[in-house]
This record gives C-alpha cells, sequence and structure tokens, in this order.
C-alpha cells in the first residue's frame, strides 16, 4: 500500500500550506458560523450590568505579555468598551512588566476617542514582586505613589476615596499566567472577599474552570472565544469575533489531520 | 554563621507573614500589630528583592553572553544581537522612567513595543499553531486504550470550543462543558490540592530548618 505510505509521510509543508489557507480564507471572506454564549461569560457581563456608574470604579489587572496578547488581548479591549459604554470609571494596574505596555495600546485609543485620562481611567504602572505586590497592593493603593506618566496618584480625580483594593466595586484581571488566577485568589480576593472575574489565554481555561465553578472567580472569559462571546453580548463585534470564523476552520482541518493520520495509521498497521 | 544568619532570619520573617494572615489587634505590651508589621516592613522588601532579581537575572545573562563572544562560540553574533539589544532596550526604558513627563520619549519607546517587539512576539506565539497541526497529524494517534480516551476527548473539547461544533451537532459545547467542569476539575483540584499540601510541608521544613538546599553548600 504506497498510498498509505505516502499518506504517512506526508511532507509538513504541504500540512503548512493547507493551514495557511484554512485559517486566510475565512479571515478575507467571513462565514458568519453563529456563536453561543457561555454561562461563565454572561456572569462578567451581568456583573459589569449591574454597577453604577455614579459610584463605582472597577480595577483592571493587566498580567500578560505582547506572546499572549494575540490570544488574550481583545478580551481586555472589549471589556474596556463595555465599562466605557456604560460610563464606569477604572484603574489599570500590573505585576508583569509588560502589563503597562499592552493597557496604553488600550488607553491611546480611548483617548483619541475624547476620553480622560485621570478621569476616566488611569494606568498606575508596574510593581515587582508578583504575589507579594497584589497583596501589598490590595492592602494600601497609595504604594503607588505615582502612575505610569508621573502624575501623582493621591491628586488624580478618579482616584479620590480610593484606598485599599475593597473600595473597587469589581476586579477583573487579564492574564496567561498563573499568577492572575491562583496569585490574585489566594492574596486578595479570598482574605479580603472581592468580587474578581478573569480573562486567561485559552490553555488555561481547564486549570481556570475550578475557580470558576468553586465560586472563587465570578466570571471567566477564555481566549478569542471569551472575546468573541463578550463582543456579541455588548453588540460591538470586534477582533475576537473577527477570527472565530478562522478559528473554527483551523480546528476542523487539526481533526481532518487526526482522522487521517489514524487511518493511515490504522490500515497500515493491519497490512 | 553563613547558614545560621540566613535561618534565623527565614524563621522570623515566616513567622511574622504566617502570623498576620491570622491575628488581629496590637501585640500584647505595644501598640504595632503583626499585620501593620508586614504590610510596612517585611512586604516592601519583599518588593525590592524582586525587583533586584530581575537585575540580578540581566546581569547573569550579560555575563553568560559575553564569555559566548569572548570564546568565539557557535552562533556568537547572536550574543552580540542580544547584548546590543538588551543595553538599547533598558537604556531607552530607564531613560523614560526618568523622564515620565517626556510625552515623546514615552511615544518613541512605545513605538519600539508596539512595531517590534509585539509582533515578533505575536509571530513566535501564532507558529506553535503550525506545529500543532503538524503533530495531530504525525503524533495523535490511538495507539492504546488510554491513547484513545484522550483523542476522542480532545476532539469533543475542540469542536465544543470552535463554534463551527454547534453547527455539527448542538450537544458538543454542552458536553466539551461537562469535559471540563467533570473529570477535568476532578484531576485539576486533586492535582492543586496535592500540590498546596506539598508546598506547605516544603515551606513548613524550610522554616524549621530541615530543607537547606537554598542555602548553597557549605564550601
Amino acid at each position: 500500500m504506497d498510498f498509505l505510505k505516502k499518506l504517512q509521510n506526508v511532507d509538513r509543508r504541504i500540512i503548512y500550506l493547507l493551514f495557511v489557507l484554512a485559517l486566510a480564507i475565512p479571515l478575507i471572506r467571513p462565514i458568519g458560523i453563529p456563536l453561543q454564549i457561555s454561562p461563565a461569560t454572561r456572569a462578567v457581563y451581568n456583573i459589569i450590568e449591574s454597577l453604577d456608574p455614579a459610584t463605582d470604579v472597577v480595577l483592571l489587572s493587566f498580567e500578560y505579555a505582547p506572546g499572549s496578547g494575540i490570544d488574550i488581548h481583545a478580551i481586555p479591549v472589549t471589556v474596556v468598551e463595555h465599562l466605557m459604554k456604560r460610563g464606569l470609571r477604572w484603574v489599570g494596574v500590573s505585576f508583569s512588566p509588560e502589563g503597562p505596555l499592552m493597557m496604553n495600546m488600550i488607553i491611546d485609543d480611548l483617548e483619541s476617542r475624547g476620553y480622560k485620562y485621570g478621569e476616566d481611567f488611569v494606568n498606575l504602572g508596574y510593581m515587582a514582586g508578583e504575589e507579594n505586590a497584589i497583596r501589598l497592593f490590595s492592602l494600601d493603593t497609595s504604594v503607588f505613589t505615582t502612575d505610569s506618566r508621573g502624575n501623582s496618584v493621591a491628586s488624580l480625580p478618579i482616584m479620590q476615596g480610593i484606598s485599599t483594593v475593597k473600595d473597587f466595586a469589581f476586579v477583573h484581571g487579564f492574564t496567561s499566567s498563573d499568577l492572575g488566577i491562583a496569585g490574585w485568589l489566594r492574596q486578595a480576593v479570598d482574605p479580603l472577599g472581592i468580587d474578581y472575574a478573569v480573562g486567561v489565554v485559552t490553555v488555561s481555561v481547564p486549570s481556570a474552570t475550578p475557580y470558576y465553578n468553586s465560586g472563587q472567580l465570578k466570571g471567566l472569559l477564555g481566549g478569542l472565544r471569551g472575546a468573541a462571546e463578550y463582543e456579541l453580548l455588548i453588540e460591538t463585534p470586534g477582533l475576537g469575533a473577527s477570527m472565530m470564523d478562522a478559528q473554527s476552520m483551523g480546528h476542523l482541518l487539526i481533526l481532518g489531520f487526526i482522522l487521517l493520520g489514524n487511518l493511515s495509521y490504522l490500515f497500515g498497521k493491519k497490512k | 554563621m553563613r547558614k545560621e544568619v540566613p535561618l534565623v532570619i527565614t524563621f522570623v520573617v515566616a513567622i511574622i507573614v504566617m502570623l498576620s494572615a491570622i491575628t488581629t489587634g496590637p501585640i500584647p505590651g505595644t501598640s504595632i500589630a503583626i499585620s501593620d508589621l508586614f504590610r510596612q516592613h517585611i512586604s516592601p522588601w519583599m518588593t525590592i528583592v524582586s525587583a533586584f532579581a530581575v537585575g540580578l537575572a540581566s546581569v547573569n545573562l550579560l555575563r553568560v553572553h559575553t564569555r559566548a563572544i569572548a570564546r568565539k562560540r557557535n552562533d556568537w553574533i547572536y550574543s552580540v544581537i542580544l547584548i546590543v539589544t538588551l543595553a538599547i532596550y533598558a537604556g531607552f526604558r530607564t531613560y523614560v522612567e526618568l523622564n515620565l513627563s517626556n510625552a515623546t520619549a514615552a511615544a518613541n519607546y512605545a513605538l519600539i513595543f508596539n512595531n517590534i517587539l509585539t509582533p515578533l512576539s505575536a509571530a513566535m506565539w501564532a507558529l506553535l499553531a503550525f506545529y500543532v497541526a503538524s503533530a495531530s497529524y504525525r503524533a495523535f494517534r490511538a495507539r492504546s486504550a488510554e491513547a484513545t480516551v484522550l483523542l476522542i476527548s480532545a476532539i469533543v473539547v475542540m469542536l465544543g470550543a470552535a463554534p463551527v461544533g454547534a453547527l455539527i451537532w448542538s450537544r458538543f459545547p454542552d458536553v466539551q462543558r461537562w469535559l471540563l467542569e467533570v473529570p477535568n476539575m476532578t484531576g485539576q483540584r486533586g492535582i492543586l490540592i496535592g500540590a498546596a499540601i506539598g508546598g506547605f510541608v516544603t515551606s513548613l521544613r524550610v522554616l524549621l530548618g530541615m530543607e537547606r538546599g537554598h542555602l548553597g553548600s557549605a564550601d
């Protein structure tokens, strides 16, 4: 069976080419496959909908780098969009070095649309120390004396009345590591009893699910799919929704590869 | 003394950190609460030490790569590129941090980050998809009963996660959710609890001076 032998030794460049086509064609000509919204995504939406723009301030914690940003960056973009639509103010903080720069990408867009830095939102910057820094900031937000632009934090209108993490109405993390899940839960969420939800890279969804089901996480957004679901909820399609068709086709092609690889393996073995 | 002093420091600091989480009110005979002691003295020190650890890592990186250049090891030219990039990037960032009100410097730094580092990192991450595609064809095979269970679970989770799965069969997302919330969660919780107990026991051994590997050899 020469054909089976050939099938088992297909040139990997053919696989790569097929994969490029499967991803590129739906990006150029979207198919519009419908998307179901998961309860974990809806939970985040409901919390933000329940907040009061007149009194509530939200804390956003950015713990991811540009590499994983391709999977996760669409989540903070759409969550921030929801906050701005509702007129909610937010404070950004980071315990990973690249976090403030990822946050700035969102802030640049907001400023170009007329939102005011220091009043509608602020980027406090990065603090070293990972879990310990989360604990330190949670107990006393004044550990950041200046924000990422050198402004005195105490003088910013948005920071008035905030001294600990409990003064925020809701905390949402965006993370590509365990720091934003177990780190936040250990140092702030469980000891202080705050409402916390998190957006994670797709591969972290299985490890974050136990915390969502136990109620420690109030919501969970998983990768591009989570972002796409959220974009549909706030009726503002963006990066996540635009990539869903490509993701579907990519998954289907991988599935086809698995089946084909196994068929050639099984029949080859019998021979 | 080289071992005893670090052990005493470890013990005292660890006791303060542990007690700060479970005690309230001032220490008898004083006006200081243990939680304040942790917040005002121990915690800031931990942050400073962490920041120094990052600096130490950079020094180590420099040592390894300057040695590679000096000895003209294979691909030493990449070590030159790494050191030059490290120096420019670190130098530029230091300037930005010392002049936070200089918007032009911050914008130029963002240009490097947004237009060089971000696309390069994203490309590295995206390459994984091609390896997965190739591996799915060559390696993901039903060689045993366990591998077959893993294979079927992976197919269901993949179809449940992608929107196209619900088009093929409307229950795929439900089955995927069940797999994540029952078998996966059971396994994850077992691992988490086991790791937590292991971490606690190891911490206790370090705290009591029974585990001394982190102090290095006696020489």
